[in-house]
């Protein structure tokens, strides 16, 4: 609207103008405010409360807003709905960019505020839309309500309608301060208060206490009586497939130098294990691949199925699980591989060097990449022969593996004890 | 052309064809990948050579960040791993909890968290109804999938007091009792909901244009299934039966008759139609819950501070999308030393390029829309 915001300064001091240039500026608005299209854009929670506000039962046509466009160069509306995070960033400033001005952001829900649930201790989500974009509204909410949405788009409104050829639409400004601490301000504040208070006030609670020696409220506090509930003890469901038991035995005999990690391997003793808690043998590294081979292909065990693979870090030594299942008879068994750190890297290259090593299952389980490839990007630990280590969830470029014990990130906001 | 690098990820012998192959990137800003998933597809022509999905627009961190938190404070994170089926989450948490304290949940309990489950179910299924047909082309399914999951968060909202991160359940039990309205309601969704299944169906079920679109279109082989890890649906399209509440199961489904509808051809359309058959079986759950309501406590005794015994713990649930899984290390101290979730859409996704395989671009977007993946459950 280059040409359209030299008209005030022509039409201003002819008579009568003035008028002229209101008029303009309240068609102009009125259509801006009223057909606001809006980029479909939704990374968590907050998108589903945006799909349902433009469905029939909340319908979002009633505000002018129901043409969600793909693309954003043919939208003029960006509703940041759901968390933003370091990965996504770039991704979401290039698609402001690519918007065509006079253009309105909209941040949807508490994690475009402050990072919402997601503020402290965390070290990949950006704390609030406005260190990235600027932004006209926010809505607080988790995530917030349809009805919160339209009160949202209903302040976008009124802020469009006040606008003006005289003071023409420019892009705001992106505050990219750090977060700051609320909390802190907010009890050491009370904590001022309460102190003037107290001062203020001892004159008079000691002049009380001399009249009235023996007071004693007249006001009982009521209180809902509090429910009593019976205590019911845990019971585990009935045994699904083989026993731990015999499952042990058969791997007892193919490979004797298996162990049970947490029981005790006598025969009674598996036998009274709980039928809720899968049996988990340690094995080593070397036979880590062959017996699951072994319990894959054993037409008794048949475990066929892979349920995950995940890690645990035990400050000196690494637990890597795999968790297997039997589709047909229903027995699951983890084999734990325990994996001590490398100690001949140097302590400054700890943090950002792989610190194990063992063998990929890929190709018995092709379920296994993704998931041998989440335990490398967040615990550091290099599998053998697998087809494609990359980092999964963080960025190539990521220092640190986040799930280690010992993981530190500038970006980590300590919660305030 | 065999001397040109592939971008990562990219892993398939050159094609010996005369054309040459393209990339095209697909997200993470688009309507048909549901949210920030990053697709990098490998093209000859229009048709698909090689899909490889990029993860982690939405990696909050939620493993790391519940070290931090304690036991209780982390159902809240659950809520928002798959927000489709937050209340199911809630229950595969509260699971491996109870097995660590060494409590359980008295029969008015169970049934509340049956009942709830099984109207969340309905509902992801009706946003999974929804979507599917807004990614063929067909508004009139977008807008009536709503319609009716409208209802249902009606019925959350007043039981939970909040429409789509329930939160609802604790340890032992849940927050509260359900209201007196909770039955009566329920009783009156389900006649209403039978009465439109029959144009849900009339909708997509026969409609040429989806039976020309799906019939055949990413056909996932039974063994297949299986290796990649699928669960929930599209494990049952391809005809294998299994189903967490049958074949492991937790709660009373083990006292409720209900079927585990299958299919065996493991396209497209079956994947839509075991989901459809699934809503009907919810239905008859629902039903034989409120015969069977009891009276009595909802929630066993609250333990002064939630602490698990030192060990490890795992719990398995079929939520919508199939085996949420929870593995839970508690050290001493009321915080755990390691959760760590295995989401069904991650290894549903796995199967993706398998699926997708010599299929034209179009028909990507069906098969990952019945895939049914939630992007944040896959990042966590």
């Amino acid at each position: 609207m280059g040409i359209m915001n030299a008209v005030p300064g022509i039409l201003d001091p002819i008579p009568g103008g003035k008028h002229l240039v209101n008029m303009l500026d309240y068609v102009t608005n009125w259509a801006r405010a009223n057909s606001l299209w809006p980029l479909t854009y939704g990374t968590s929670c907050c998108a589903i409360e945006m799909m349902s506000s433009s469905m029939a039962r909340y319908d979002i046509a009633r505000f002018g807003s129901e043409v969600f466009r793909a693309s954003p160069r043919q939208a003029d509306l960006f509703i940041i709905a759901g968390t933003i995070t370091e990965k996504m960033a770039p991704a979401l400033q290039m698609l402001w960019e690519q918007i065509p001005g006079p253009k309105y952001a909209i941040a949807m829900g508490a994690c475009t505020i402050s990072g919402g649930p997601f503020m402290y201790d965390n070290y990949s989500v950006i704390r609030g839309a406005n260190t990235l974009i600027p932004v006209d509204v926010f809505i607080p909410g988790c995530p917030p309500r349809p009805e919160a949405l339209f009160h949202g788009l209903l302040t976008l409104r009124d802020k469009i309608l006040s606008e003006t050829f005289r003071d023409p639409w420019k892009e705001g400004i992106v505050i990219d301060k750090p977060y700051p601490d609320r909390w802190s301000e907010a009890t050491k504040a009370w904590e001022e208060l309460e102190k003037i208070k107290d001062e203020e006030m001892a004159e008079a609670r000691l002049k009380f206490k001399e009249e009235q020696p023996g007071y004693k409220s007249p006001y009982k506090a009521l209180r809902v009586a509090k429910e009593v509930f019976p205590e019911i003890p845990h019971q585990p469901k009935p045994l699904i497939g083989l026993p731990a038991n015999t499952i042990f035995s058969i791997i007892k005999k193919n490979f004797p130098s298996v162990s049970p990690f947490d029981n005790d391997p006598s025969e009674p003793a598996l036998m009274a294990r709980p039928s809720d808690m899968p049996l988990d043998v340690l094995v080593s590294k070397e036979e880590y691949v062959d017996l699951i081979q072994f319990l894959k292909e054993d037409p008794r065990t048949h475990l066929d199925y892979l349920i995950d693979v995940t890690a645990v870090d035990w400050i000196g030594h690494f637990d890597v699980i795999t968790q297997l299942m039997s589709i047909e008879k229903g027995h699951k068994l983890f084999i734990r591989l325990s994996l001590p750190k490398d100690d001949s890297i140097p302590e400054e290259n700890r943090a950002t060097s792989l610190l194990a090593a063992m063998p990929s299952i890929y190709h018995l389980y092709p379920a296994a990449e993704w998931k041998e490839r989440e335990v490398f990007d967040m615990f550091g630990i290099h599998f053998e022969n697998h087809p494609d280590e990359r980092r999964l969830f963080v960025d190539e470029d990521f220092k640190g593996y986040p799930l280690r014990k010992d993981f530190t990130h500038p970006h980590i906001l300590k919660r305030p004890v | 052309m065999s001397s040109r690098k592939l971008p990562p990820g990219f892993r398939e012998e050159v094609l010996d064809s005369d054309t040459e192959e393209y990339f095209v990137n697909m997200g993470p800003q688009h309507p048909s990948t549901h949210g920030a998933l990053r697709l990098a597809l490998r093209l000859d022509g229009e048709t698909i050579v090689e899909v490889v999905p990029h993860f982690g627009y939405i990696h909050r961190g939620i493993e790391k960040q519940a070290e931090s938190m304690n036991y209780l404070q982390y159902i809240m994170l659950s809520d928002r791993q798959d927000y489709l089926t937050a209340i199911q989450n809630n229950w595969g948490i509260c699971l491996a909890f109870e097995k660590g304290l060494g409590i359980g949940v008295p029969e008015r309990g169970e049934f509340i968290r049956v009942m709830l489950a099984e109207l969340g179910r309905i509902a992801s299924h009706l946003v999974f109804y929804a979507c599917f047909g807004g990614d063929l082309g067909g508004q009139t399914a977008l807008l009536f999938g709503f319609k009716e999951r409208e209802m249902i968060h009606d019925i959350l909202d007043e039981v939970t007091g909040s429409r789509l991160t329930t939160n609802f359940f604790r340890p032992g039990g849940s927050v509260h009792d359900i209201p007196d309205t909770f039955i009566p309601r329920v009783t009156s969704f389900l006649e209403h909901l039978e009465k439109s299944m029959v144009d849900y169906e009339r909708f997509l079920s026969k409609n040429i244009i989806v039976l020309e679109r799906t019939k055949g279109i990413g056909i996932l082989s039974k063994e297949d299934a299986i290796a990649y890890g699928c669960s929930g649906p599209v494990l049952r399209a391809s005809g294998v039966s299994y189903d967490v509440r049958k074949n492991d199961p937790y709660g009373i489904y083990d006292q409720l008759d209900f079927d585990v509808p299958i299919t065996y051809r493991g396209d497209t359309y079956d994947r839509y139609v075991v989901r459809i058959a699934e809503i009907h079986e919810s239905i008859k759950i629902l039903r034989q819950c409120i015969k069977l309501f009891p009276e009595g406590p909802y929630r066993s005794k609250e333990k002064p501070s939630i602490r698990l015994n030192p060990g490890s713990y795992y719990s398995a649930t079929e939520t919508a999308k199939g085996l949420y899984a929870t593995y839970v290390v508690a050290a001493s101290g009321d915080k755990p030393y390691r959760i760590h979730t295995r989401g069904p859409s991650f290894a549903n996704l796995a199967a993706l390029n398998n699926m997708a395989r010599g299929h034209k671009i179009s028909d990507l977007v069906s098969i990952l829309s019945t895939i049914d993946p939630v992007i944040p459950e896959i990042d966590r």
